[in-house]
């Protein structure tokens, strides 16, 4: 319809100037190897003018003879072709995947690298890392320079910390903003937390395991202000925009993935075997009776290490047709952690859906993704006190005790009665779905309502049955269990329009949009004391039916509720508006199987609310300017601060477009300036700027006896004046390239500044909490770093083909302004209560060690340490980061290879300072030869100190992945079929003695710590299997 | 055409209507808390709240470490000897017997903030708007005296807001003789509205005895607040009216520590007594619900046990001592009846299992605990360890059970004849010594002096953590014990704690106490 109305005007037009100078009408058909293409851009090479194909193809231009007609349609190579005297071309597309590579999405929108104006980074799914993936930040570890990604350890599904551009923030909440598929998600936790009772709790597990890596296209990482401002409040830690594919295939196609792969422990340490023990006992002048020497001869770390074997299978179809596309895939997998008793079981599932309707003028999409995850844990983790976890109870386990989980070591952890009477099981179901319609309003004018939901409900049961042996608070003989829930349920609604007019020197982009999110956040949390059975499963099923029947029974708002021998009935203590209320009934639920119990619970949301803006304006493609901002309103914060404004502005010079350019072979260079501001709120809490009452905790207690008259009080008090976190980053980047872009690079300098810090402060007593969130007067915490990147293609052949990327990153952090002095990372252990290795001030970097220097030992074998605490010049932080990968292609076959490095930053070796020590020796537990032949006396005391600070320097081969492309004759059922053969943490490079110097253990503390290693699940070293077929 | 055009409309309209629809005015919502104005505007429920301020003022008693360390392990009567590498602990403990501790150690900022926070829970539920009961307000304002009263002791100056302040206000600070008069002020008013019990389950709540006693406390260490010589009669007069409530003297010295009545214990919490039993006991030494055994720390200098009468190296039954020294079970009466083994009082030397076995310490050495350590470096079997709650109970065998005494009885029997002494009545401070001497079988002293009357109250009240307060009125805190640093010798600057960095940090009216 349209066309018939532009021809008229057209036609006369055309008359006119063909009536001049000569003209004609060409037409024809543009198609690819699946049959035609919409939507092909063809223009006349040197002019304005041009047209598009219909959705079967057909095109029409009016040109010259001797015009050339250029043919561009992403991700295929462009054709040129020369206008003679026929009036019908048809021209035929090849696909081109570097052209792809050339898109590059960013906030509510997409751009060019060429034309990206801030520092945008985009791995796309053929560069991703190889192997066994549990979640999707690992596949681009490495990959993109100022990008420090850092497991906290090697359980599978363990949480990940990753820094864009230096750590901003003194509260936890470092990581980046992911959005997936437009989603921007919650940076809270969306598993239940466990905890491994009398043990501490499991470190905190990674909230994206629930996505399949398989099913990833492509992730951005916006680091720059200009970049992230687009996200405000959530933009100072940086944006990682997870693209999901789409289906690509017009003839419809499976795609089926599938690996085995073997793991084990890269290093174990060189204990002391049972016979060596106990000749060190009697040359250190012990005694070896019936409790040093147990009579048999264990090797503790083979009895909780394991090789395991590990599987991940995917299965999609994906098809595009005239008006459409779509894509369903199904991945399942099991990934069995190199500890025992842990692993992470994965079922997802995934419909991504396109729609055009209307002459392609309304589009919907559809994202939507189902996945189950359960998860095994071993009982692990950084805050398990003097004990130590698993690991640490199996290093200093003494050799002579049986591998029996009957055998009663007395007082320590018997590490094979901990396997066996401990569970913990965390089952998570997340949905993620995102619709979007977008119409074009006119030809200039699109407007784009998203609605996108993120609900996931998840429970964790951790059970200790009453034949634990060792373990204080009434468990033995008794047993205690914990189950806990966590529904939390991300609700966006999104709408933009988006305004795009071509002038005939420049092009002007104007998005403006609106942004409501609301996250709700419900969760319950119980303990229970005395189990009737001592089958783990059973103890679990018993107290989920306990929990759940009860829940089903109180009536109103409760916060509470539970039973104990020592009371009657169910107690239940909740609210009703203002007013706290308390009440007991009699429950219909069998309550049989658990004596004691107490539940809490939590139910609450923030909203977030915003609106935002950007304008992109470029002049002869050579000057472009971007300038975006946004006003983000949030719940979180009182009324007086609830909105935030984020600004920010860039621009950049494609240098290579200018004409005193043009002999050189430099066939990119672009500079860019950014500056802009943006936000942090994470991890704030609800409700933190409020007086807020609530019911004080419960727990059954040694006797089961559970105390109800403790009463209520105010759990947050203040903060009347609480406002955002904000960092102003400045940064500046040149792009270049040359002789067509074969060899290519990036330096980027910036520095970001963040005030009005927000942690947990004392405050003046007599107050109600001894801290509160506030934001801390006159405080500032400086990133400034420089980036660098260069990608070279080395050789360019028909059958052999190389290249090499390199990046490094080099970032300095530093705390300019802080009143007061904080003590932080808890180094835990026999003897060593009360002890921390880091203090946060001022003119120090964040995670700076402040510690006794160690001296030596004095004659008596007692350490000689300082007499006063200082800062020892050491941190935590890496301030040199960097990676390596190089891809190798002859012919059929290719090999990959990448290395990551870490340098500059220290590692407190907090095994080594509660295991192993002469001291420790002297209490019958085992340790290392070098031990004891340190100079250290058996029953010297190992305080806190820079004898347990190691460099943390490390390079480590992470993945090395050959892999076979068999040829495929085409006619066949299969279109293509890889073998691939994948080796991961193969090589590792480190002075470090502990077993992994990629290490972040929990150990507690007033703010979250780096560094610290704890007894951690070290990373394993895999041997992948794959195949991958296309059909 | 026209289809085209009303979908834009209906599209732009649902737009704006979503974005309307969907704005929000951002408020909280109370889902899982009541909220109330930042502006204080009184409690929703005072009962609740005092029941919370009651159990966190149990929860800071029942810990080893903070609140009770400072007032104990900074005195003769326990020390932690680092042992290995156990209980080094950076010199946390260490520090505190010797007298070299920082302004940065943990559990002073601790402490503080757990004082002070239940000031201010305190004065939530006297403040007016709250609607309190008059029982109510009288049981907060015997809680807030208790807390201000360490505050005070600990570090002589008093922050202080009302409930109505804002939070973001920076508090007054009381000097010492304000603070005095002002919880002085509270006690009085207490007392009024206070109920009035006898020795009975009751007295786990604040009462007329019991503020009565706190009062006889506060007046009888004035000097240290107030510079000036206290009104010694109105302590008398003050035990007087605790007696008058009907507590008394109670023979049989560690079925006190039982949780069953008895008409010595003024005020009791719900107080887990595990960490005051199991923090000194070996790790062999179990009992049937506590597997994991003690913790092999907490012990006491030979010199404050050679306070009591009895042979100097072995506790056993017939070993001459008096019966608040306690004794040890050996072969012939450990048992699994009453005492799982486990003695009373002091242990010192061999120790036996509830079978009767002579118990090993980890390396395999014989369990026999001895007088002499080292501060720094000790093994498991060194230094006599002290026990008044026993594990065994008679009832049941729960060795955490919450019975822990706050207020006894004799601490103000004691005071009186202090008050006494100190105001020149040496015959009725003599005679009321020796009251309670004769009910402890100790032998009766001649005469009573000062040194007499801190160490009879050593012996009574051992481990009741009121020994750094009682040396201070006595002024021997500052005197030499073995293991105390000697540049602390004589140092009046230890009497107060330092105040914590962040604490001086978040209010400018803050002064540092001199010497730190």
């Amino acid at each position: 319809m349209k066309n018939s109305l532009l021809k008229k005007p057209l036609l006369i037009l055309m008359l006119l100037i063909g009536s001049i100078s000569y003209g004609q009408s060409v037409k024809g058909v543009v198609t690819d190897a699946d049959g035609s293409l919409p939507g092909v851009s063809v223009t006349i090479q040197g002019t304005t003018s041009g047209a598009q194909t219909d959705f079967d193809g057909n095109y029409t231009i009016k040109a010259s003879q001797g015009d050339v007609l250029v043919f561009s349609y992403l991700g295929y190579k462009t054709e040129v072709r020369t206008v003679g005297s026929e009036t019908v071309i048809n021209v035929t597309m090849t696909e081109d995947s570097t052209q792809l590579e050339e898109i590059v999405v960013i906030g509510y929108g997409t751009t060019t690298v060429k034309d990206a104006t801030g520092s945008v980074a985009s791995v796309r799914a053929e560069d991703f890392n190889k192997g066994v993936i549990a979640s999707p930040e690992q596949l681009i570890q490495g990959k993109t320079a100022g990008v420090q990604i850092s497991s906290t350890s090697g359980a599978p599904g363990a949480g990940v910390n990753i820094r864009i551009r230096g750590t901003n923030s003194v509260r936890s909440n470092n990581n980046p903003l992911f959005v997936v598929d437009g989603i921007p998600l919650s940076g809270q936790a969306t598993t239940s937390g466990g905890n491994v009772i009398g043990l501490g709790s499991n470190p905190a597990k990674n909230p994206l395991s629930f996505l399949n890596p398989n099913d990833i296209e492509s992730i951005s990482i916006l680091k720059d202000a200009s970049a992230t401002a687009i996200y405000g409040t959530r933009g100072s830690n940086g944006v990682v925009i997870v693209t999901t594919k789409s289906g690509r295939s017009k003839k419809g196609e499976f795609n089926y993935q599938a690996n085995i792969s073997s793991s084990e422990a890269r290093s174990t340490y060189n204990l002391l075997n049972a016979d060596q023990f106990l000749a060190a006992r009697t040359s250190v002048g012990l005694t070896n009776d019936a409790v040093s020497n147990a009579g048999s001869s264990t090797d503790w770390q083979d009895v909780i290490f394991r090789r395991s074997t590990s599987h991940n299978q995917n299965l999609s179809y994906s098809k595009s047709h005239d008006s459409g596309s779509y894509i369903a895939t199904l991945g399942f997998g099991n990934q069995y952690g190199i500890v025992e008793n842990s692993n992470l079981e994965r079922l997802t599932a995934r419909l991504n859906l396109n729609q055009r309707f209307l002459d392609d003028k309304l589009r919907l999409t559809f994202n939507g993704s189902i996945s189950r995850v359960n998860d095994n844990l071993a009982p692990t983790g950084g805050s398990a006190g003097y004990r130590g976890d698993i690991l640490g109870a199996a290093f200093s386990a003494n050799p002579t005790w049986p591998n029996d989980p009957s055998y009663d070591t007395g007082t320590l952890v018997n590490p094979s009665n901990l396997l066996a009477y401990t569970k913990g099981t965390t089952n998570t179901n997340r949905y993620l779905a995102n619709v979007s319609l977008e119409y074009d309003l006119t030809s200039n004018l699109k407007a784009k309502v998203s609605l996108g939901i993120d609900k996931s409900d998840s429970n964790n049961f951790s059970v200790t049955s009453s034949e634990i042996l060792g373990l204080a608070d009434g468990i033995a003989g008794n047993g205690r269990g914990a189950y806990n829930t966590l529904d939390v349920q991300n609700d966006l609604l999104e709408a933009t329009i988006n305004y795009n007019k071509e002038f005939k020197n420049s092009k002007l982009d104007i998005l403006g949009g609106f942004s409501y999110q609301n996250f709700k956040n419900q969760g319950l949390f119980s303990g229970a004391w005395g189990f009737s059975t001592k089958d783990l499963d059973l103890m679990g099923s018993t107290l989920q039916d306990v929990v759940e029947g009860l829940a089903g029974e109180v009536e109103g708002n409760y916060q509470q509720f539970g039973f104990a021998p020592n009371l009657p009935g169910v107690f239940v203590r909740g609210f009703e508006g203002n007013e706290f209320t308390t009440s007991s009934f009699s429950p219909v639920t069998s309550i049989s199987g658990v004596r004691s119990l107490a539940v809490d619970s939590n139910n609450y949301n923030i909203e977030l609310q915003s609106f935002f803006g950007r304008v992109n304006y470029s002049i002869a493609e050579k000057y472009l300017f971007t300038a975006t901002i946004r006003a983000d309103g949030s719940s979180a914060f009182p009324e007086e601060n609830r909105y935030g404004y984020f600004p920010s502005g860039a621009f950049a010079w494609k240098l290579n477009e200018e004409d005193f350019m043009s002999d050189s072979n430099m066939s990119t260079l672009k500079l860019r300036l950014s500056a802009g501001l943006t936000g942090n709120q994470e991890g704030v809490g609800y409700g933190s700027y409020t007086n807020r009452s609530r019911w004080n905790g419960l727990n059954p207690a040694n006797d089961g006896f559970i105390d109800i008259g403790n009463g209520n009080s105010i759990v947050s008090y203040g903060g009347p004046d609480l406002k955002w976190e904000s960092t102003l980053q400045y940064a500046t980047g040149l792009d270049f390239g040359f002789n067509n872009d074969r060899l290519t690079g990036s330096i980027d300098v910036y520095r970001k500044e963040t005030i009005d810090l927000i942690f947990n402060t004392p405050q003046a007593q007599p107050a109600v909490t001894p801290v509160k969130f506030q934001n801390l007067p006159d405080s500032k915490i400086v990133n400034q770093g420089v980036e660098f990147s260069l990608g070279y293609d080395l050789v360019e052949s028909e059958d052999f083909n190389w290249s090499a990327n390199f990046n490094v990153a080099y970032n300095d952090n530093m705390v300019e302004s802080l009143l007061g002095q904080y003590d932080f990372a808890d180094v835990n252990g026999p003897g060593l209560t009360g002890a921390f290795a880091m203090r946060l001030q001022e003119g120090y970097p964040m995670f700076s060690y402040y510690l006794l220097e160690f001296e030596g030992y004095d004659a008596a074998g007692q350490a000689i340490v300082s007499d006063e605490k200082s800062f020892v010049g050491k941190s935590a932080l890496p301030n040199l980061t960097g990676g390596l990968s190089t891809n190798l292609n002859y012919k059929q076959f290719s090999l990959s290879a990448y290395f990551n490095g870490q340098f500059g930053h220290y590692i407190y070796n907090n095994t080594a300072n509660a295991f192993f020590t002469a001291g420790a020796f002297g209490t019958t537990r085992n340790v290392l030869p070098e031990t004891l032949t340190s100079g250290e006396a058996i029953g010297a005391s190992a305080p806190a100190s820079t004898r347990f600070l190691e460099k943390g320097d490390f390079v480590r081969l992470q993945n090395l992945t050959l892999a076979y492309d068999m040829p495929m004759s085409g006619e066949g059922v299969f279109k293509s079929m890889v073998f691939s053969v994948t080796g991961q943490n193969l090589w590792l490079s480190s002075d470090y003695s502990g077993l992994d110097p990629e290490v972040n253990s929990a150990t507690g503390g007033a703010f979250p710590s780096i560094g610290m290693d704890y007894g951690a699940y070290p990373n394993p070293t895999t041997i992948t299997f794959g195949i991958n077929a296309k059909f | 055409m026209k289809k085209q055009f009303n979908l834009k409309i209906v599209l732009l309209s649902l737009i704006s209507m979503t974005a309307l629809y969907s704005c929000s005015n951002l408020e909280l919502e109370a889902t899982d808390s009541v909220i109330q104005n930042i502006e204080f505007t009184g409690l929703a429920d005072s009962q609740a709240s005092l029941d919370g301020l009651y159990g966190a003022t149990w929860g800071m008693l029942g810990d080893q470490a903070n609140f009770f360390a400072l007032n104990e392990v900074t005195t003769d009567e326990q020390v932690i000897p680092t042992r290995g590498s156990d209980w080094g602990d950076n010199g946390l403990w260490r520090s505190l017997h010797n007298h070299t501790w920082k302004v940065d150690h943990g559990f002073l900022l601790t402490t503080w903030n757990q004082l002070n926070e239940k000031v201010l829970q305190a004065s939530f539920i006297i403040d007016p708007l709250s609607n309190s009961t008059s029982q109510q307000i009288a049981e907060a304002k015997f809680l807030r005296a208790f807390n201000m009263f360490f505050v005070l002791d600990m570090w002589g100056q008093n922050p202080f807001r009302e409930a109505t302040d804002l939070p973001s206000s920076t508090p007054i600070v009381l000097s010492s003789s304000e603070a005095y008069d002002f919880i002085l002020n509270d006690l009085n008013e207490a007392i009024a509205d206070l109920p009035e019990v006898s020795p009975s389950a009751a007295t786990i709540g604040a009462s007329k005895a019991a503020a009565n006693f706190l009062k006889a406390k506060l007046i009888l260490n004035g000097e240290r607040y107030t510079g000036s010589t206290p009104n010694y009669q109105e302590v008398i007069n003050a035990v007087n009216a605790v007696e008058a409530s009907g507590f008394a003297l109670q023979s049989g010295y560690f079925d006190i520590f039982l949780p069953s009545v008895d008409s010595e214990t003024v005020l009791f919490g719900n107080i887990s007594i595990g960490n005051r039993i199991w923090n000194g006991m070996h790790y062999n030494i179990v009992t049937p619900d506590n597997g994991g055994g003690g913790w092999n720390g907490f012990s006491t200098l030979a010199e404050f046990y050679d306070l009591f009468e009895g042979d100097a190296n072995e506790n056993y039954i017939g070993s001459g001592q008096e019966e608040r020294r306690g004794w040890v079970p050996d072969a012939s009466n450990a048992n699994n009846t009453d005492n799982y083994g486990v003695g009373y009082g002091f242990l010192i030397g061999q120790q036996y299992s509830a079978s009767g076995q002579p118990l090993s310490d980890r390396a395999g050495n014989p369990l026999s605990f001895s007088r002499d350590f080292s501060l720094t470096n000790s093994n498991e079997t060194q230094a006599i360890r002290v026990i008044k709650y026993h594990p065994f109970d008679g009832t049941s065998s729960a060795s955490f059970r919450s019975h822990e005494i706050i207020f006894r009885y004799a601490d103000a029997h004691l005071m009186r004849a202090e008050a006494m002494l100190r105001s020149g009545d040496a015959g009725g401070a003599l005679a009321e010594v020796n009251e309670l001497r004769v009910l402890r079988d100790a032998t009766a002293l001649g005469s009573v002096s000062l040194d007499d009357m801190i160490d009879e109250r050593g012996r009574e009240l051992y481990v009741e953590f009121f020994r750094r307060n009682d040396l201070l009125r006595f002024g021997q805190f500052t005197k030499d014990w073995e293991f105390k640093d000697p540049a602390s010798v004589g140092d009046a600057n230890k009497n107060l704690f330092p105040i914590p960095l962040t604490a001086l940090l978040s209010n400018p009216n803050l002064v540092q106490n001199p010497g730190y």
